[in-house]
């Protein structure tokens, strides 16, 4: 990953100042936050905290209301996002397979039929016939894990990933983060609970009706007693 | 290009998984289409009229020396109109309720003065004010012409009756006394022989004088009858109702079945498809770089045309494959199936592009397609009122491609000379096509928040 200046490395991903508005209603205040090569920021809250509101405007899911998100321009392609939002994004009128090519076509890569394949096992995925309005909530959150990774990302944010998995796949779960980051990927993950941010998180950024209330590395996280939000 | 490409592929094989909804799709709209052109075509020829009679009208009628039975003259002419009778209350409370949508009263001494035939007796007629009532009004008219010329017709053959007693003599009753008239053709006969018998040459000339001008009366009464009725109907329509199309088939009903056909499947389908990107949480992924909001809405926009063209064929080649079989008489519309084409998609598209807004709006896909239903019927209704009949929904219907479709497939099914018609709607549902796309564009964004 490249370096800057002073020896810390660029950030893949920057949000300078985003905020978000419905109207009135505040969704998110201007906040600020950036993501470099290694990091496992955890994003906590309450809900409608404004964590997944972040997490979609990180993703460029979402526009922001004022603000804007910078990704790395080292002159080489530009960092690959990979976004899990909570609730899961795939077709339900198609099977896990059709869907996984299909984004695979999207996002132009050269095998789409390799690629699926390829999370299809790597994820235990059903491979059958049945279109994904038959699955499980696990499968369907295991196939929306599966088309976020499709791309190799650079960053991965995921929203809560782990809610609807059972134990072997949380741990399957965190396996594949783990070889986003040792490739010198991030990631960025919506959780609620204290034991994924005191395991997978090396940064946490807390936030509390839609403000950021603390940013710190998770040792500073744990010695802050005012930072959690879930005392 | 590509992400719409694949977007649309996937459009369609979820399409193609759901056969009971494309037949409903079809079917439905088809037979909406059928009915509503029944409800059209009576409800065009005969609206519901009051007749209110105070001058108490008799049975029968003797105008002219002919006797009219005046139910029988009221039956015959109810080809153009339903005549109810009522009493004027009744008449008025009904007009103003809409039961009925005029009311045609006989005046008091309507009768005696068509007997007297020396002041033109009159009817009042009364409708309400906008809606149809221009059109009751044109009904009306033709009501009153089928009486006049019924009337008319019998006024002349009581002339010509006269005619004929003064050519070829008989009796006559008039005023209560029985008169013997010699007729000219028994006068020319009397004056024949004594021409014969006189020898006195100025009896003779006077005689002669008399005989020619009895033959002249003759020859000239003789073609009387002719003159009459040129004179009291200078132009004749002749209508010959067995050759064309039947009613079914007719290009009114074949367009406006493939218009309507199209303004639901492409309406509901493709507020649907845009909905479903949102409820199905996919519209986050496709717009981080995958594919374009404006792309989002080609995508929908080109499902619509494309369905609209499957099923438009569809719908023509039925319909013209039963005229056929039938071996109906009319204009082959084979020929213009390739500019039937270009119609089908150019309105589908455009139903397609007023879809997709109202799918945005809506948000929810159960929700767009109810609101998209409640959306296409009124849009259609308004395409069927005549712009003659109520302006203002001729201006309406003109903003949205209902009407235009209409006017496209029948110009492309059946003029003699299209071109000109096809190139305006044409223009007309590009335009609107474009308009609908860019205020979708805009309001596809709700569907991120």
């Amino acid at each position: 990953m490249p370096a800057a200046a002073d020896g810390l490395a660029s950030p893949l991903l920057s949000a300078r100042g985003v905020a978000r508005r419905y109207g009135r209603r505040v969704a998110l205040a201007p906040t600020t936050v950036e993501i470099h090569p290694g990091d496992s920021l955890a994003l906590v809250g309450p809900n409608g905290a404004g964590k997944s509101t972040l997490l979609s405007i990180l993703a460029g899911a979402l526009e922001p209301s004022e603000g804007s998100v910078v990704a790395l321009d080292d002159g080489d392609s530009p960092p690959r996002l990979g976004w899990m939002p909570q609730k899961p994004a795939e077709y339900v009128r198609l099977s896990p397979r059709e869907n996984l090519e299909l984004f695979a076509r999207l996002e132009r890569l050269d095998d789409a039929v390799a690629s699926a394949e390829r999370f299809l096992r790597l994820l235990e995925l059903p491979d059958d016939e049945r279109l994904v309005a038959q699955l499980s909530a696990g499968n369907q959150q295991r196939l929306n894990l599966a088309i976020a990774l499709l791309p190799d990302p650079d960053v991965l944010l995921v929203d809560e990933p782990t809610a609807a998995l059972d134990p072997r796949q949380r741990r399957r779960f965190w396996e594949v983060a783990a070889q986003v980051l040792e490739r010198g990927g991030a990631l960025v993950f919506v959780t609620q609970h204290l034991e994924e941010v005191e395991h997978h998180a090396t940064r946490v950024l807390v936030l509390r009706d839609g403000g950021a209330v603390f940013s710190g590395t998770r040792e500073e996280y744990a010695q802050t007693p005012e930072a959690d939000i879930f005392a | 290009m590509t992400g719409i490409r694949l977007l649309l592929g996937k459009d369609l094989r979820v399409l193609r998984r759901s056969p009971a909804l494309l037949v409903a799709l079809l079917l439905y709209p088809m037979l909406v289409a059928v009915l509503v052109g029944v409800v059209v075509r009576y409800a065009n020829e005969r609206p519901r009229v009051a007749f209110v009679d105070l001058d108490d009208l008799p049975e029968t009628l003797l105008v002219g020396g002919q006797e009219f039975d005046v139910e029988r003259l009221i039956g015959q002419v109810n080809e153009s109109v339903e005549l109810i009778r009522l009493g004027p209350e009744e008449a008025s409370r009904r007009l103003e309720t809409g039961e009925v949508v005029a009311v045609i009263t006989v005046p008091p001494g309507f009768a005696s003065d068509l007997r007297g035939m020396v002041e033109t007796p009159s009817l009042l007629l009364r409708t309400t004010r906008g809606g149809i009532s221009g059109r009751v009004e044109q009904q009306t008219q033709a009501l009153v012409y089928n009486l006049n010329r019924r009337l008319q017709r019998a006024y002349i053959a009581s002339n010509l009756a006269y005619i004929d007693l003064l050519r070829r003599g008989g009796e006559l009753s008039f005023l209560g006394t029985d008169l013997d008239v010699i007729g000219l053709e028994e006068s020319e006969r009397i004056l024949e022989e004594l021409v014969r018998q006189t020898t006195d040459p100025a009896t003779l000339a006077e005689l002669e004088r008399l005989r020619d001008f009895v033959e002249d009366a003759q020859l000239a009464l003789g073609r009387s009858d002719e003159a009459l009725l040129a004179l009291a109907n200078p132009i004749a329509l002749e209508s010959d109702t067995e050759a064309g199309r039947t009613w079914l088939l007719s290009a009114q009903i074949q367009a406006f079945a493939l218009a309507l056909t199209l303004c639901f499947v492409c309406m509901l389908l493709a507020a649907a498809a845009i909905a479903a990107e949102r409820d199905e949480n996919v519209i986050g992924r496709l717009v981080r770089g995958l594919v374009s909001l404006l792309g989002l809405v080609v995508v929908k926009v080109a499902l619509a045309a494309l369905v609209a063209v499957a099923l438009g064929l569809s719908v023509a080649v039925l319909f013209t494959g039963v005229a056929e079989l039938m071996d109906v008489q009319g204009t082959e519309p084979w020929e213009r199936l390739p500019v039937l084409l270009v119609g089908l998609a150019l309105a589908g598209a455009a139903f397609g592009a007023f879809g997709v807004l109202v799918g945005a709006l809506a948000r929810e896909a159960r929700t767009a397609v109810l609101v998209a239903f409640l959306v296409a019927l009124p849009l259609v209704l308004l395409g069927l009122v005549p712009e003659s009949a109520v302006g203002a929904a001729g201006w309406v219907s003109s903003a949205f491609p209902f009407a235009h479709s209409v006017d496209f497939f029948e110009a492309a099914l059946y003029d003699i000379d299209p071109w000109g018609r096809l190139g305006r709607e044409a223009a007309w549902l590009v335009g609107l096509g474009a308009v609908f796309v860019s205020a979708a564009r805009l309001g596809v964004r709700r569907l991120l928040a």
